[in-house]
């Protein structure tokens, strides 16, 4: 399998980046993006060329590490998936594939494919912990929490932080990834006692960081590879006015 | 701690929207009286008019009406300047039809079309009505301001009728994204209730656009 890689390089926060064609043969259907992005940094190695940056850790998709924006979709063009669960299968032979880092003020780019996400760390040091000290892991069903309120708050806590939210918003909202982080501890019994500070300290900083406000366009929800529904901003916002009343 | 701008601004929007939602059902009940036969519509638009300029009660709804779309225009500018700065670079391929619906992309220039439109419909009848401004408006057989002749008159102008109904394209777009997402944005969460609220935001929309879009095109070939 052949395709034409249509990469962004830049090599640094300051400098000026482009896009840059790279053909290259010997791929499979069965091979994974990343792995065919190895194989190009390998034909680079050999030609005495510098590599291409990007990220990754698990390659099982749960790390949230491998965001970049592939032919026009963030993590390529299947819905809810990470880029390291995409295959080479989903293109043919002879396609030209662009791939771009995020783009968000909030993610300046490090060099090439990677982006500085550590905006997200610093809405999370603000309040998605709870501050009573558990001591060691207690008994599951000390607290009885209903199956229901479990599932909702599983759900918001399955976010891994990839930031495909933020890339492919056009205001590059954060609010997909707070509301997410706000709901899941919210909605919990042991969430609930410090439920309006974090609400309100959480989304502070989403200001804080720069990101744009929630115009609910849906595009978040679609490429979330958790498949994180947008209702949770809904009810972040039914959260922060709760929290401006009573807070 | 203060406002959160990010959320704050988009909740005045949303609120003076939906506000604007509902005064456009009252504009186009009223307007379906431009349907009728000239006889019955000419009495019944007058005097209609007449109530709304004397009533002290629609008087304060007309003050709230006027605040309410200068709220919604300056903090969308705001909320629209603040989303560039987030997002100053585009990507060099963008397939976001693919993840979103124009309309939610486009609110901007939609909102943008609608506000010349009010501007020039405010020009058209607010200015002559209510300020007195331009040619003077004479009274029917019943005393009443006839509204209807200056309404009647305007549409007998093939570029206005085609101005006031192609500019309720942009409005049914804006309506459509606007309605469902101003519920969300004051904090309305209920899955199944987004669900149904989606629907009505189409059929909404589909009635404002037909409706205003219409009627231009009745007084025309009347």
């Amino acid at each position: 399998m052949r395709v034409i890689f249509k990469i962004w390089r830049q090599e640094s926060a300051a400098s000026k980046g482009e896009l840059r064609s790279y053909e290259i043969d010997g791929l499979t259907e069965d091979m994974s993006f990343l792995e065919a992005l190895d194989h190009l940094n390998e034909q680079l190695v050999l030609k005495g060329e510098e590599v291409i940056a990007y990220e990754y850790d698990c390659r099982e998709g749960i790390c949230g590490q491998c965001g970049v924006f592939i032919n026009g979709r963030a993590h390529g063009p299947h819905d809810n998936m990470t880029t390291c669960q995409l295959h080479m299968r989903s293109f043919k032979d002879g396609d030209t594939i662009v791939v771009e880092p995020w783009r968000a003020t909030s993610f300046p780019i490090i060099k090439d494919l990677v982006v500085d996400r550590s905006a997200f760390d610093r809405i999370i040091e603000q309040g998605a912990f709870i501050s009573a000290k558990t001591g060691t892991a207690p008994e599951a069903n000390a607290i009885p929490i209903p199956k229901t309120i479990a599932d909702a708050a599983m759900d918001a806590a399955a976010c891994i932080g990839c930031g495909a939210c933020v890339a492919t918003c056009k205001n590059s909202s954060a609010a997909l990834f707070t509301a997410a982080k706000i709901n899941h501890l919210n909605k919990l019994p042991q969430g609930k006692a410090e439920q309006h500070q974090r609400t309100k300290e959480m989304t502070w900083q989403m200001n804080e960081e720069g990101f744009g406000s929630c115009t609910f366009t849906g595009a978040c929800e679609v490429e979330c590879p958790e498949g994180i529904s947008i209702t949770n901003i809904a009810e972040m916002n039914a959260r922060y006015l709760k929290s401006k009343v009573f807070g | 701690m203060a406002l959160n701008p990010l959320l704050f601004r988009k909740t005045l929007v949303a609120a003076t929207g939906l506000f604007l939602c509902i005064f456009l059902v009252v504009h186009l009940s009223a307007n379906c009286i431009l349907l009728l036969p000239e006889d019955i519509a000419r009495k019944l638009y007058n005097s209609y008019s007449f109530t709304l300029r004397e009533s002290p009660l629609i008087k304060v709804v007309a003050y709230l009406l006027y605040l309410s779309i200068i709220v919604h225009v300056v903090y969308a500018l705001l909320v629209t300047i603040r989303n560039r700065k987030a997002k100053p670079n585009k990507y060099m391929v963008n397939h976001d039809n693919e993840n979103s619906s124009w309309a939610s992309k486009n609110m901007g220039v939609l909102g943008s079309l609608i506000l010349i439109f009010i501007i020039i419909h405010l020009a058209n009848f607010w200015a002559r009505i209510k300020l007195g401004l331009g040619e003077q408006v004479n009274m029917d057989i019943d005393g009443y301001l006839d509204v209807y002749s200056v309404t009647y008159a305007l549409f007998q102008n093939i570029w206005f009728v085609l101005f006031y109904t192609l500019m309720s394209i942009p409005l049914a777009f804006h309506l459509f994204h606007g309605l469902k997402s101003g519920f969300k944005t004051l904090g309305f969460y209920h899955k199944k209730g987004l669900r149904i609220l989606a629907k009505v935001s189409l059929i909404y929309a589909l009635i404002m656009g037909v409706g205003f879009g219409i009627i231009p095109l009745v007084v025309y070939f009347k």
